[in-house]
This record gives structure tokens, sequence and C-alpha cells, in this order.
């Protein structure tokens, strides 16, 4: 199996930096994107297979970047990741077609099992950077 | 009976044709010429016994399946139905966006065209900063209102949009603890307490995603039904055949009987404008039976709303299933 292609995108600079440090020791392949506008540019010239996007971003929020990633790349799997988590976010972004709504902060354990899963679903519905 | 399925109809198993008839007579007539009055009386009372319990028997049998093909074409009827309404739903929300995408940049543009008015404001007019700050709030009120709108024509065309699982092996109980976690927060501020009733459950194959959005919109409801505070029960518990059944339960005020068999309808809601826009039912039942399953509401009299899913062992869309790019959200 290839490596999974992830995208995280934070306006956090640091927390982008530790996720992909993290995340690649164990396995995956991880770009970083500071901001939505950033990581639709990227998702242009790069196969990804799965976005952890925070919702909370000045500019272009996480939801408004949700929306134009299924729109431009509807196989891509977006989990969306907060520390405010609110019901109406939520409802949103899953309505929006979220494969999945994390609360901060996550267990890294956890999390890199719901990636695999956004993997996993990436690759039924006919997607995926690999093939 | 008002139609041919009848015990005695032509289908019946009682008919004319049926070889029951001189088979019990044959043995009636039988035993009262060879065995003397008594026993033939009694084979006679036996043969009678006989044909009632296997009357009543089919009798039975027939009118589950009558009441079975009811229920089935009762939904196909609604399948299609609901299938109509999205896209009439989906037509009008289309129309809709058009003119609010122009809107939105309209608004825009006077936003920028009021930079000169801004510069003469900085020269000290206060005419200039009365004219702004009218201007200002006013683009700001039709931005809201256009979100507003947009947010309605999102849900309809989510409401329309077929529903296309893609079927994963999950863990239902920490899918449904992801969602009460995310919940909680806000019902503690509103005096709210969930309360977790997890039961052991075989691994079944379903929709995440979906089957997270039907939840989260469960809970949403019996927040909203529990503005004054009170408690939510989320149970999940293995039922018969390998299904499993998840239950939203509140202590709010219920449903009116009146309303228990409009709940699901599109565009149904007892709440105020901007409250709810009655999609979040029909969206969440559209789901669950495009997974193979079911969602039923009760209410007991004073005794809050009930919600239960139940779902398959194994996810299978009737026919709702689509090829290909099947996954995008409805944002457009
Ligand atoms: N838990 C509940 N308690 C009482 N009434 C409910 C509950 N859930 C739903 N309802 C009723 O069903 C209606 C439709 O619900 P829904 O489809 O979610 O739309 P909305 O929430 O936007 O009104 C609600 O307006 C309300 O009258
Ligand atoms: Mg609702």
């Amino acid at each position: 199996m290839s490596e999974i292609k992830v995208l995280v995108v934070d306006d956090e600079s640091d927390f982008v930096e530790l996720f992909i440090k993290r995340f690649t020791r164990r396995g995956f392949s991880v770009l970083g994107a500071g901001g939505g506008a950033e990581a639709l540019t990227l998702l242009k010239g790069v196969a990804v297979d799965v976005v952890v996007l925070d919702v909370k971003m000045p500019g272009m929020d996480g939801l408004e970047t949700l929306k134009e990633i299924k729109k431009r790349h509807p196989t891509v799997q977006v989990i969306l990741l907060t520390g405010h988590g609110s019901v109406k976010s939520g409802i949103e972004g899953m309505s929006y077609g979220a494969y999945d709504y994390v609360l901060k902060p996550f267990s890294l354990d956890d999390l890199v099992e719901r990636i695999q899963s956004a993997y996993h679903r990436r690759a039924l519905v006919g997607g995926g950077s690999g093939a | 009976m008002p139609d041919g399925g009848g015990l005695l109809g032509p289908s019946g198993p009682l008919a004319a044709r049926s070889p029951v008839w001189p088979l019990l007579l044959g043995l009636a007539a039988l035993a009262a010429a060879t065995a003397g009055p008594w026993p033939g009386l009694i084979l006679a009372l036996a043969a009678g016994f006989v044909l009632w319990w296997a009357s009543r028997r089919s009798a039975g049998a027939l009118r589950r399946a009558r009441e079975e093909s009811c229920e089935l074409s009762e939904q196909l009827i609604q399948s299609q139905k609901m299938a109509a309404l999205g896209e009439l739903a989906a037509g009008i929300a289309h129309e809709i966006n058009n003119p609010l995408g122009i809107i939105t940049q309209e608004a825009e543009l006077l936003g920028l065209a009021l930079e000169p008015v801004e510069a003469a404001q900085r020269d000290g007019s206060p005419l200039a900063a009365a004219f702004l700050a009218e201007l200002r709030d006013g683009i700001g009120e039709i931005m809201r209102q256009v979100n507003r709108c947009s947010d309605i024509t999102h849900k309809m065309l989510n409401f329309a949009r077929k529903v296309a699982p893609v079927c994963q092996p999950s863990d239902v109980n920490r899918l449904v603890e992801d969602m009460v976690a995310l919940v909680e927060r806000e019902a503690t501020k509103q005096d709210t307490r969930i309360v977790r009733m997890y039961g052991e459950l075989p691994r079944v194959t379903t929709d995440p995603p979906l089957l997270r959005q039907v939840v989260l919109n469960l809970l949403n409801n019996a927040m909203q039904a529990l503005e004054r505070g009170g408690m939510i029960f989320v149970t999940t518990r293995a039922a018969e055949d390998g299904q499993i059944a998840i239950e939203v339960r509140d202590t709010g005020p219920g449903i009116p009987a009146a309303h228990l068999d409009k709940i699901f309808n599109p565009f149904f809601t007892t709440k105020a404008p901007g409250m709810g826009t009655g999609l979040g039912l029909a969206i969440s039942q559209r789901i669950v039976v495009g997974l193979g399953g079911t969602l039923t509401a009760q209410s007991l009299p004073d005794a809050g709303a009930a919600f239960v899913i139940r779902l398959p062992a194994t996810c299978g869309g009737e026919g709702e299933r689509r090829h290909g790019a099947a996954d995008q959200g409805t944002g457009h």
C-alpha cells in the first residue's frame, strides 16, 4: 500500500509543524498549509487523500474551505478539527460532506485511526493518490 | 373482503378449486359409513376442527402478508414522493442561489464604493460619518439575510441529494459518543444532562459521516426541546438479526399526537423562523432509509420524545446507490 497523503491546515504554524513531525513519524506523508486559500492552491498541484482542517481560521474559515474542497475534489476526505466545537458548526460541517469532526485536544493514536478510516473511504469512492 | 385475496376468494387457500374440500368431506363421509355414527361424528368434528384451525392460520398469514405489502408500498410511495419533492426543492434552491450570489457581489461592491466617503469622513465631515454608519449597517444586514437564505437553500439541496452510502466497518458506540461529546458542552450551558447507556454492539458496516449527521440532528432537536433544561438519554443496543438500535430520548415537552406523522415531512417545523427549517428529520429519515434502516419517533404525553434509529448489520441502500463520485457534500 502506498503512503497515505495528508494535508494539515491550521493558522497556527506551531501546530502545523508539530503535526507534520508527529504524523510523518507515524508513516504518513504530510504537507502543511497556513490557511484555506493556501490549502486550495496546494490541492491543485498535489494529490492528497485526507485533509485535516481547523474550523476556526482567520480569512477563509474551515467551513468555507471544506465547501470549496468538496466542490473541487469530491473524493478527498476532510476531517474537521476544532478547539471549541459548536453543535451548529458540527451540523454544517457534516452536511457539507466532512468525514469526521474531531475535538482538540486529540490523542495521536485516535487521530491516526480516523485518518486511516477516512483514507479507506477515499479508496471506496474511487479516489486515492496512489491509484 | 374487499378484494380477491380473502380466505374464500379466487386465490385464497379454501377456494373452490382447493383440494382441501373434497379431502375433508370424503374423510367425514368415509368415517360415517364405515365406523357407525359415534366415531364418524367424532371424525367429522375433528375434520371440522382442522378446517377451522387451517382457516384461522391462513387468515393470520394473509393479514400479515397484506400488512407487510401495505407497509412496503407505503414506503415506496413515500420515497417516490420524497424524490419528487427533492427535485422541486433542488430546482428552487438553484434558482435562488444565483440571485443570492449577485446580491452578495453587489453588496461587496457597495462596500468598496464607499471608499471616497470614508476619505471624506477622515477629513472630518460629520455628514459622511453618519451616512457611512448607516450604509455599513444596511450592508451588514443584507449579508446576514443572504447567509440565512443560502443556509436554507443548502439544506434544501442536502435534502434533495440522493443518499449514496459508502459502507465501512464502524464502531457505532464510538461514533455516537463523538457526537454526544460535541453536544455536551452546550448541553451543560442550558442545564441539560446527557445520560449515556451504551450497550455492547456487534460491528456493523455503515456510512459513518451520514450516521454522524443523523445522530447530531437528533441530539440537536433534543437540545432545542430542552431549552429550560432536562435530560437526554442516549442508548445503543444490539437488536435481532445482527441489527443495532440507537435511541435518543429527552424529557422535553414531547410531540403532540397530531404532529407525529408530520414531523418527518420536509419543511414541517414548529420552531420560530430562523430557528428551524423543518428539514432535519426529513434529511435524517432519508439517510437512515438509504442505509437500509428505519428512523421512528415516539412521544408520550408529558414524557418527552424518543427517536430510534435501527440499522442492519450491513448497510444497503435500495436503488439509491450511485456510481462513481458518490461522496460530495451539497454546498453548491
Ligand atoms: N426531541 C423533540 N421534542 C419535541 N419535538 C420535536 C423533537 N424533535 C423534533 N420535534 C418536532 O419535529 C419538528 C421537525 O423537526 P426537524 O425536522 O428537525 O426540523 P426543525 O428542527 O428545523 O424544526 C420540530 O419543529 C418539532 O416540532
Ligand atoms: Mg431539527
